[in-house]
């Protein structure tokens, strides 16, 4: 597909896109060189115990940010590695203009999505709200009264409707959810008593219908922005489609949403219509009910059918599906860095960042456990000796 | 002295109306030499600072933002904005040859004198145009396309240090278009000079 001129939104080519966005690109790639490198990772693998773990990150681009916690948990970890990302975010959002602030604000939505299903989650399970509010990811705050108001609503259709209406109408997420309850409309009004069946169900399809939402209007904005950036997010927006549809369709194997009626009405409306599994991939998947059909239906598409030849063949405690799809898409982020002049670093820069605390708190977790032999299951970012580089050196010439 | 009169002769053809604007024809060639002569300094010598201020902006904004994280490239990477300076430094060069060929006549009358030489007239009203028109269009080209490499160079030179002269390399072919007007330029005008 060529995006050349596709867009409306004036983002400017090689030769005018750094008038605007110059800076913060570059203020991107130079905080690239703040991943963990193999080497760090190494030493990391090789200690013993987690403040062995903290004197390793001064090494690096993490330097002191453990020095005012007492004690060290991988819980802590995450947390304090999560906030010097939040705080690089913030950093290149407030040097950003138009249209990079909004590409950034969409970054950001999604984590407001989760912030709101948590929120809701938890006080179906009575958690106390300022507990949640401590739980919610940094990059999706909303204010302070808006947070406090969410979980006060029902976890039912009418009790959406009132949310909506009342809280969330201002907020970012907001259309996504009037979208959806003008979607579900129809089922709210129909049959209610399937809707004991639907409520364990409801915050699932909830969450899934949301992010398909998000999903879908962050790829239409960025083929509006045309050109380079276009190219690139639409190809990293497709691949995360299809691993929403592929993990919705396994996660609800044995659940309500995998009987026959569910299937086709509720699992069906829940797969997003960008990706490469649009349209007649989701045809299949909407008909798979056990590990062996989806296998089936996905096998048309060489990239997934290889992930889920090795898931069939293999027990899941020495393959997991998710560590595959972590990293196809780490070595996608990664390629988004290959060409200048486009949005789709900052995007490849929040997602690998998350990947590397997910390893850190692997990492973390390994040896406070003692559990040595795992320790290595973890995907480090931007390594010279990924498999797929070493792919490429091997078949290639001139090297 | 004897005066020529307003609407004088240019070979056979004459203006069929009093300020010679009956068609393209006549409006061009009825255009005062020194109209176009001043055109093309000012030409030369702005479409090559204008390529030479977008250069710098284009790699300007990158190597402030590189240099956050890799405080080291500040000074190396300078010499990106050096080349895209050199840019305007031709423009300049060649509106002074330039403006020193446009050298106004003896006699201070709106009329041409008596064996007024138009053929040296017109061969310098066109010679310093079209010559500063090939520095200025070369110019704005060579420095946009030096700004982009030198952008490329900061941000390489951030992450490695090896790549700055290897991308330095393509920065010098991007100067060079720059040089090739100029050359060109110089040699368009060398033999126009405005009779007086």
């Amino acid at each position: 597909m060529s995006y050349n001129g596709g867009g409306d939104i004036l983002l400017g080519g090689l030769s005018t896109f750094n008038m605007q966005h110059g800076f913060v690109e570059a203020l991107v790639r130079g905080y690239r060189s703040g991943f963990l490198s193999d080497t760090d990772y190494h030493h990391m693998t090789q200690c013993d115990n987690l403040e062995d773990v903290k004197m390793n990150l001064q090494e690096t681009d993490y330097d002191t940010f453990l020095n005012s916690e007492s004690s060290i948990t991988p819980a802590v970890i995450e947390a304090k590695a999560l906030s010097k990302l939040v705080n690089e975010f913030f950093y290149f959002r407030a040097n950003a203009v138009e249209p990079l602030s909004t590409f950034m604000d969409y970054i950001s939505y999604e984590y407001m999505i989760e912030n709101v299903m948590l929120l809701l989650r938890g006080t179906l399970s009575g958690r106390n709200i300022n507990e949640l509010i401590a739980q919610c990811h940094p990059l999706g705050m909303f204010k302070e009264s808006t947070m406090r108001n969410i979980p006060s609503f029902e976890a039912n259709p009418r009790g959406y409707a009132d949310l909506y209406e009342t809280v969330l109408v201002d907020t970012p997420v907001g259309p996504y959810f009037q979208t959806y309850l003008e979607q579900s409309s129809a089922s709210i009004s129909a049959a209610s008593e399937v809707r004991n069946v639907l409520e364990e169900v409801q915050i699932e399809i909830l969450k899934n219908s949301l992010m398909k939402l998000y999903l879908e209007d962050f790829y239409s904005f960025c083929e509006r922005l045309g050109g380079e950036t276009a190219e690139v997010m639409c190809g990293l927006l497709r691949a995360r489609a299809d691993r929403a549809a592929i993990n919705i369709t396994l996660n609800s194997f044995g659940t309500p949403l995998n009987d026959a009626t569910m299937r086709d009405t509720e699992r069906k409306k829940l797969y997003p219509s960008i990706g490469e599994l649009y349209p007649a991939g989701t045809e299949l998947l909407s008909k798979a009910d056990d590990d062996v059909k989806l296998g089936q239906a996905v096998s048309s598409f060489p990239q997934y059918h290889s992930i889920f030849e090795k898931f069939l063949n293999s027990s899941p405690e020495e393959f997991s599906i998710d560590d595959e799809f972590y990293k196809r898409e780490v070595r996608m982020y990664e390629l988004a860095f290959e060409s200048q002049m486009h949005f789709g670093c900052v995007y490849a820069y929040v997602k690998l960042k998350e990947q590397e605390i997910r390893n850190l708190v692997w990492i973390s977790e390994c040896i406070l456990q003692r559990r040595k032999d795992q320790i290595s299951n973890f995907i480090p970012v931007f390594s010279t000796s990924a498999e797929w580089r070493a792919e490429s050196t091997r078949r290639g010439a001139g090297h | 002295v004897t005066f020529a009169s307003f609407d004088f002769k240019m070979s056979e053809y004459d203006c069929t109306t009093y300020y010679c604007n009956a068609g393209w024809k006549e409006l061009l060639s009825h255009l005062s030499p020194y109209s176009w002569a001043n055109w093309g300094i000012a030409i030369g010598l702005g479409f090559s600072v204008i390529g030479a201020a977008w250069g710098i902006w284009l790699t300007g904004s990158s190597l402030v933002g590189a240099a956050v994280k890799a405080p080291r490239i500040r000074s190396k990477n300078l010499v990106s904005v050096i080349f895209c300076e050199a840019t305007a430094i031709y423009g300049v060069i060649l509106a002074i040859i330039l403006l020193n060929k446009v050298s106004e006549p003896d006699a201070k009358i709106y009329t041409f004198v008596e064996g007024w030489d138009f053929a040296t007239f017109y061969f310098a009203g066109y010679g310093v145009f079209w010559s500063g028109c090939s520095v200025g269009f070369t110019n704005i080209a060579s420095g946009i396309s030096v700004g982009i490499a030198g952008s490329s160079c900061a941000l390489a030179d951030a992450q490695d240090e090896s790549l700055f002269v290897k991308i330095l390399i393509v920065e010098i072919f991007a100067s060079a278009l720059g040089i090739f007007g100029i050359i060109v330029g110089i040699i368009q005008s060398n033999n126009a000079q405005f009779p007086v």
